[in-house]
């Protein structure tokens, strides 16, 4: 079985970041790998692990992924693909999946496992937009990976209503929760081992495709200001005889919150 | 000389800081009431090669670089140095002596299960009347037809009461001028361990006394070749005082840290103790040297990895970071006041546990003399 999984580069958003102008200001930001796609890179390294499956990871951006990829190779992962384009710094949902296209149709892969959405857009598009693409099924929010046989997996899914199982013929495409696993940390030889391993690094044209072809040029959204939010305000607190203060917050709220 | 960290290290110091930091904190002051470590979490940190850190591969090791080692244990030791003594006389002068000087059937006999974790290393050179003056041992093998006999006492040893293979440092009986390191393992007929030591730090880790009464190896326990005993012992020092330098500068992060966010917090005359210049100076005081630590220790350990002789260095870097270690622990629970003399708070721990690590593995006086004679030998 060939895998096929994506990781995204994201801003760390336990750390302060600050905006200004209407952009996030670069400075002082770091990057991690997006948590979900972490759940995505351990389900692949698992089902090398339990059925021998073969695992590329493909990552995209504009710039170094290097330090998110060796960890990826750490903890387990065969192979790995970068696409590293300075157009596709500012590419849409749509976009992404059509390279992800590209890059499954030069692997020819069986399955593909991405996180169920990035932490910084929380758009949680590209992997369904794939699929679509590539018309194979696909299944969203999945807690737990079958294999029944080569061409088939049953998955479990957190739906509205409870878990759902889905029986899915490959290839396909699957969007992993947190729950599915508990990411690895990379053990000391896997980190040894991670530094040797070459990443296949290539732009858009190595790919064979260009940022026209995959739809860059006409996006299909477009990111046009971040706004910081409003810190929230401290509460008040009211001491002294109840009913003053009853119709002290009553007041309040008719007047001044205006909820009443 | 280049200062920055490369990807691999930071990828090592950021995973082992992960590990401690979810596994090891919540426990670390409970471990420290003693002796002994958890076993889950022991049986955690097996299949992260902790226990192979600098073993190679084929050993079932992680092959780990002297850098890379050290951020290991510094970081370990940041949050457990008890735990990180354990690891680092496990990997430094449990197992390394036997790849340095060991044949091959003794490394492929006895560094697998050391490097899985199924068997804790332990060194033993100290007794009685020897510490500093390794001539003074008096633990004697005696030679026979089929092997050696050993008898003798060992003292504070460093893992005593969970060690599983043992490298013992004795005499021979016709010649007390020879000395030879010999494997013992813990199921070995006349070997036993004493009481665990009631210490003042480090009080996880179960250091006992090991007693060796007609205590029968076969010959090939005899590491590398006899009379090679002080040889091996100073290598194996060497490559110790890098890991004990390491474990010392992470108990001194770990108490500076704690400093500063007490200062931040901490109100007193209506205003944060660290906007006075005491405090302030006492803050600066410790980065200074905790940083001077950072550069002496990772110099180190980088000669060491390019297969330069490193002995002064480590020497050097083990007298600062200890000496800091008990500096920066001791300002750390001055800053505190009596919170920080009390057991609710962590400084307390740090501040007993710095105390030994200008003690063990050489004291400081006698890596002043292993730097001075470095300095006395150097050609003109």
């Amino acid at each position: 079985m060939k895998i096929l999984t994506t990781v995204k580069k994201v801003v760390d958003v336990e750390l302060n970041i600050h905006v200004e102008n209407g952009a996030i200001l670069e400075k002082g930001l770091q990057y991690v790998i997006n948590a979900w796609d972490e759940n995505a890179v351990e389900a692949a390294v698992q089902l090398k692990e339990s059925h021998k499956a073969d695992t590329t990871l493909v990552s995209m951006g504009s710039g170094d992924n290097t330090d998110i990829i060796r960890k990826c190779y750490a903890m387990g992962i065969d192979n790995a693909i970068h696409i590293d384009d300075p157009n596709l710094a500012k590419a849409d949902s749509p976009t992404f999946a059509r390279v992800l296209q590209k890059v499954f149709e030069a692997g020819e892969y069986d399955l593909v496992i991405t996180g169920k959405q990035a932490q910084d857009t929380d758009a949680g598009q590209a992997g369904i937009m794939l699929a679509e693409f590539l018309d194979i099924p696909c299944v969203s929010n999945v807690i737990e990976i079958k294999v029944t046989d080569e061409s088939h997996i049953q998955v479990s899914r957190l739906g509205d209503e409870g878990t759902e199982i889905v029986d899915l013929t490959l290839p396909a495409v699957v969007t992993v929760s947190d729950g599915i696993n508990e990411p690895r940390l990379p053990a000391m030889r896997g980190i040894m081992m991670a530094k040797k391993k070459k990443i296949n690094v290539m732009d858009l044209a190595g790919l064979g495709t260009s940022f026209e072809d995959v739809g860059g040029t006409d996006p299909k959204s477009e990111i046009v200001e971040f706004m910081a939010m409003e810190k929230r305000k401290g509460g008040q607190k009211f001491e002294g005889d109840p009913a003053e203060i009853t119709a002290k917050v009553v007041d309040l709220l008719v007047n001044e919150a205006k909820v009443l | 000389m280049d200062c920055n960290p490369c990807m691999k290290h930071q990828l090592i110091r950021k995973t082992v800081q992960e590990f401690a930091e979810n596994e090891i904190r919540p426990r670390a002051a409970e471990m420290d009431k003693g002796p002994g470590f958890p076993e889950d979490l022991m049986e955690k940190m097996k299949p992260l090669h902790y226990f192979g850190l600098q073993t190679p591969a084929h050993l079932g090791g992680a092959g780990l670089d002297s850098t890379s080692y050290a951020i290991v244990v510094e970081e370990i030791s940041r949050v457990s140095a008890a735990l990180g003594l354990c690891f680092t006389v496990h990997n430094s002068v449990g197992i390394y002596p036997i790849l340095r000087f060991g044949t091959r059937e003794q490394q492929q006999q006895f560094v697998p299960p050391m490097a899985a974790g199924e068997r804790i290393g332990a060194f033993c050179l100290t007794e009685a009347n020897a510490g500093s003056d390794a001539g003074g041992v008096e633990t004697v093998a005696r030679k026979t037809d089929h092997g050696f006999v050993l008898n003798g006492t060992k003292i504070f040893v460093t893992n005593g009461g969970i060690c599983g293979t043992i490298l013992v440092f004795a005499v021979s009986d016709t010649d007390p001028a020879q000395s030879s390191v010999f494997i013992v393992e813990n199921h070995t007929p006349g070997f036993s361990v004493g009481e665990i030591e009631d210490l003042c730090g480090m009080r996880a880790n179960p250091v006992a006394s090991l007693f060796f009464e007609d205590c029968a190896i076969p010959a090939d326990h005899c590491l590398g070749t006899m009379g090679q005993g002080l040889k091996i012992g100073l290598s194996a020092l060497d490559t110790g005082r890098i890991g004990i330098a390491a474990q010392a500068l992470g108990i001194a992060r770990a108490a500076f840290d704690e400093a500063v966010s007490y200062a931040k917090a901490r109100q007193q005359f209506k205003k944060p103790i660290s906007r006075f210049q005491t405090i302030q100076n006492y803050l600066a005081d410790m980065a200074v040297q905790i940083d001077a630590s950072q550069l002496l220790l990772y110099r180190a350990a980088a000669r060491k990895d390019s297969g330069r002789p490193f002995s002064a260095e480590a020497a050097m870097a083990k007298l600062h970071c200890s000496t800091t270690a008990r500096m920066v622990t001791n300002l750390a629970v001055q800053i505190h006041g009596g919170y920080g003399y009390s057991r609710e708070y962590d400084v307390e721990r740090y501040f007993r546990d710095a105390k030994v690590t200008e003690i063990y593995e050489g004291t400081s006086e006698i890596q002043r003399m292993v730097i001075a004679r470095d300095i006395l030998t150097r050609p003109a």
